[in-house]
């Protein structure tokens, strides 16, 4: 660290955090937490999955109450945690990770709920019409206010949201992961938006995973782990390898370097082998993968990369064109088909798809192989419970034993565990979607860890992922797709972000503002 | 906070402390069914405070015996419900089993066979329910409050809008009537019998069987659940089946109860059995609730009926009391599961 002294104190704190806890039975999701935003910075809260941040900011927005400490904004102490408190009398305002939008209302009731023009009861619809649309130009987003949301993409609810903060006249804004639904263009755009917003005046507080970002926007950088604050500093002051050892509490030294295992042979049979394989969403994809490989897939969002995934797991109907799994023909009809053939496949969508919620961490790794441990039609409790346990272990999933609820770990340590229910069918192909989304660095580390393992035993990965540096990381080849279809395959060798993306957006950049 | 900031950065990763080892009061305390057994007892001491002639083995037997019918439909609904669906036609399919019974009896078929006959009846009427629901992909809400009405309509074009009695001089009658009015050892209800059986049943097919983990897994998530291979749809129109089965062997039983039966009967006595359910615990979102919950549900209901019969209370305030009751059980059991941080 080089002297502070050169930084002025700012005159005053958006947000003061004094002494925060928050205990969930024996589960200390927040411990004595202190900290200060100061008024007008954008100010990054780092830290891995299940560090706290999710609670920090539910609590800032009123979403959740602290068991002890306070919480102050401008000055002025929060006395009633509900988000209606915070969001009129102190003027805080969330942008969430899953957006809580109307669907079915239009893009300026959305913005304006809550503050609408006109008598409560019967808002003037015209005059919100046009704020909305004042709003909606301050952030550059070009729609008309009076479409349902519906019909708007991700990055355009996301602003949405935003513009909504905006109507409140938020003076305070929080960004929970807000990339991690945006493409890479998207994502630029958004920065923009929030500069914008920063020169303002606005105070901003900005959750996110990835380094890049937090350094490009960030003054200030906080870092949790395992609840409690542990770091801070000015962003001028510190490196991304610094903030990554305060998240993980260790180096992670050269974890991350390229995959290299033996170059599959070409001559041996794929994997799997598609030829003009057509569906909902991609149409005529040529691709073949090696045992032990790992293909990258990329794209846009829309691009078709996920239905592809899906369409081979037999999650969504192939109309088209011919798959052969290690020469058989295959053709999954339903996942039960895929399952049978031993084909994984992990959704990116991990709360909606994922995760069985309801049930436990034991339950949720057995669902594939409930067959084997039955006696007389009724379940081995025993033997399921330890073969569970067995697994969560080879993976490190982090519970309080496997009869916890799911739901109740860090996004990390589900992922874990969904691989972990894969992995108990010793698949010889798995298709995984985001394998990394809102995982934190350590988890990361494991899972590219675990890759590796795996093909070297000869399993075939497919890893459908928005996040590119990661691609080009754990990747043996990359597929890139666009508007459905597959318009290249490069060695991870001669592959750079820049060509990635040049494939990935070349194709259509004329229906960019469709 | 000074900006002057030195970062804290330990170099070992603090290992996650050990739970602590949670005592058997504790798990029970902290399991779903808890907070409604603990109103039970509390409604049990009220009882005994209150109402005469409550404690004793003779009224807690006649207690199990107007529990039974309510209780066997209960477990069928509990399947749908875990499911994350409903089954708003259970009355109709009641009175749709006990009409479709009696007049096979009225028709001189061996009685096992009528009863067989009321109890297909309502399978039928359910495995329709879960096709429907299925097969048009619309909310079981919607397509069980249209049957609540077919299914009533059809029992009153069979029955002909008479009611059907059954003379207990034919030898027969008397034989199917040991069913609903037989004691077994001459103490314990045969209804009672019964119940405890579809319970025991229900309570190791729910929790032990790979059709009650699946049952959970797609009331849960039913997108996740597909992508785990399960089918979706199967798992749910079995659910509507067996709810359908048991509330045709309700209303069987009820019939050999009372040996008449007219085509409204049961009207209502769905939102008693759903009402059962979710006092003992079960979400309406689906993916939760037990077996047990639902038997202490059906108890509570029953042992609160009793005692404010055995105070001579109106059965009016009997309807007012159930209702205040549902809503009590379900805010309680929110405000203890968001104290304790569970979701």
């Amino acid at each position: 660290m080089t002297s502070p002294a050169t930084i002025a104190a700012p005159p005053t704190a958006a947000v003061e955090v004094t002494g925060l806890s928050r205990h969930f039975g024996v589960v200390r999701a927040l411990q004595d937490v202190t900290l200060s935003v100061p008024a007008g910075s954008l100010t990054a809260v780092m830290g891995e999955n299940g560090a706290g941040k999710s609670t920090l900011m539910k609590i800032l927005a009123g979403l959740d109450t602290p068991t002890t400490g306070t919480v102050r904004v401008a000055g002025e102490e929060v006395r009633r945690f509900d988000p209606a408190t915070l969001l009129s009398r102190h003027r805080v305002a969330l942008v969430p990770q899953e957006l809580a939008l109307a669907q079915d209302r239009t893009v300026a009731e959305n913005i304006m709920l809550g503050a609408e023009p006109g008598s409560r009861p019967f808002p003037h619809r015209r005059r919100m019409d046009e704020r909305a649309a004042e709003l909606l130009d301050r952030l550059g987003l070009r729609v008309d206010p009076r479409r349902t949301v519906r019909h708007l993409d991700a990055a355009a609810q996301q602003l949405v949201v935003v513009a909504r903060s905006l109507a409140r006249e938020a003076r305070v804004v929080i960004l929970d992961e807000p990339t991690s639904i945006l493409s890479p263009a998207e994502s630029d755009r958004l920065f923009e938006v929030i500069r914008s917003l920063q020169a303002d005046g606005v105070t901003l507080l900005y959750v996110s995973h990835r380094m890049p970002e937090v350094f490009a926007l960030s003054q200030h950088i906080h870092v949790l782990r395992d609840g409690r604050h542990v770091a801070d500093w000015p962003t001028a002051r510190v490196s991304p390898d610094e903030v990554v050892s305060a998240m993980v509490g260790r180096e992670l030294a050269a974890e991350f370097a390229r995959h290299d295992t033996v170059a599959p042979a070409a001559t041996a049979t794929p994997r799997l082998r598609m030829r003009a394989v057509t569906g909902a969403g991609f149409t005529g994809v040529d691709l073949d993968v090696a045992p032990g490989e790992v293909l990258g897939v990329a794209g846009l969002p829309d691009s078709g990369r996920v239905e592809l995934l899906r369409g081979v797991f037999g999650a969504d109907p192939v109309h088209g064109g011919e798959l052969r799994l290690d020469g058989e023909p295959f053709a999954a009809r339903t996942p039960r088909d895929a399952i049978r053939a031993r084909v994984a496949y992990l959704p990116g969508e991990r709360r909606q798809q994922g995760i069985l919620p309801t049930m436990s961490v034991a339950d949720n790794v057995n669902v594939l192989t409930l067959g084997r441990r039955q006696r007389l039609g009724l379940l081995r409790r025993g033997a399921l419970r330890r073969d569970a346990d067995t697994r969560a272990r080879e993976l490190t999933v982090k519970t309080s034993g496997t009869a916890q609820g799911i739901t109740q770990l860090s996004g990390g340590n589900q992922q874990k565990a969904l691989l972990a229910r894969w992995l108990s069918i010793e698949p010889r192909l798995m298709l995984l979607d985001e394998p990394t989304r809102g995982v934190d660095v350590g988890a990361k580390a494991e899972i590219y860890r675990l890759f590796r393992r795996l093909t070297s035993d000869g399993v075939s990965i497919v890893v459908s992922s928005s996040d590119l540096p990661e691609l080009l990381t754990v990747s043996d080849r990359i597929a890139v797709m666009a508007a459905g279809r597959l318009v290249g395959v490069l060695p991870a060798e001669q592959a750079t972000e820049e060509k990635v993306m040049a494939l990935a957006t070349g194709a259509h950049t004329m229906k960019e503002n469709a | 906070m000074a900006q002057t900031t030195t970062p804290v950065a330990p170099p070992v990763a603090k290992p996650a402390a050990a739970p602590p080892a949670r005592s058997p009061l504790r798990r029970f305390l902290h399991a779903r069914e808890a907070s409604t057994f603990l109103a039970l007892v509390v409604l049990f001491a009220l009882g005994t405070l209150i109402a005469p002639g409550f404690v004793g083995t003779g009224n807690f037997l006649t207690v199990g015996q107007q529990i039974a019918q309510i209780g066997i439909m209960a477990v069928g609904v509990t399947f749908v419900i875990i499911n994350a669906e409903i089954d708003l036609s259970v009355g109709s399919i009641y009175g749709l089993g006990a009409v479709v019974c009696g007049l096979l009896m009225t028709s001189d078929v061996a009685w096992p066979l009528a009863a067989l006959g009321g109890i297909a009846a309502g399978a039928a009427a359910g495995l329709l329910n879960g096709l429907m629901t299925v097969g048009f992909g619309i909310p079981s809400f919607i397509v069980t409050l249209g049957t609540l009405s077919v299914y009533r309509g059809v029992t009153l074009l069979l029955s002909g809008g008479a009611p059907i009695s059954l003379s207990a001089k034919d030898p027969a009658v008397a034989e199917f009537n040991l069913l609903g009015q037989g004691k077994l050892f001459g103490v314990v209800p045969m209804q009672l019998v019964l119940f405890a059986l579809v319970a025991v049943v229900g309570t190791i097919v729910l929790s032990r069987s790979r059709y009650g983990f699946n049952t959970y897994a797609v009331g849960g998530s039913a997108e996740a659940a597909r992508l785990c291979g399960i089918d979706t749809g199967r798992v749910k129109v079995a659910a509507f089946t067996l709810s359908g089965t048991l509330a045709g062997l309700a209303g069987v039983l009820g019939l050999s109860f009372l040996s008449y039966v007219q085509g409204v009967t049961g009207t209502g006595m769905e939102l008693t059995a759903i009402s059962a359910v979710i006092i003992g615990g079960a979400a309406l979102f689906g993916g939760s609730g037990t077996m047990l919950g639902t038997v202490i549900g059906v108890a509570f209901i029953g042992v609160l009926q009793n005692i404010l019969n055995l105070r001579g209370i109106s059965s009016f305030w009997q309807t007012v009391a159930t209702g205040a009751v549902i809503i009590l059980a379900v805010a309680a059991d929110t405000w203890l599961r968001r104290r304790s941080g569970r979701r």
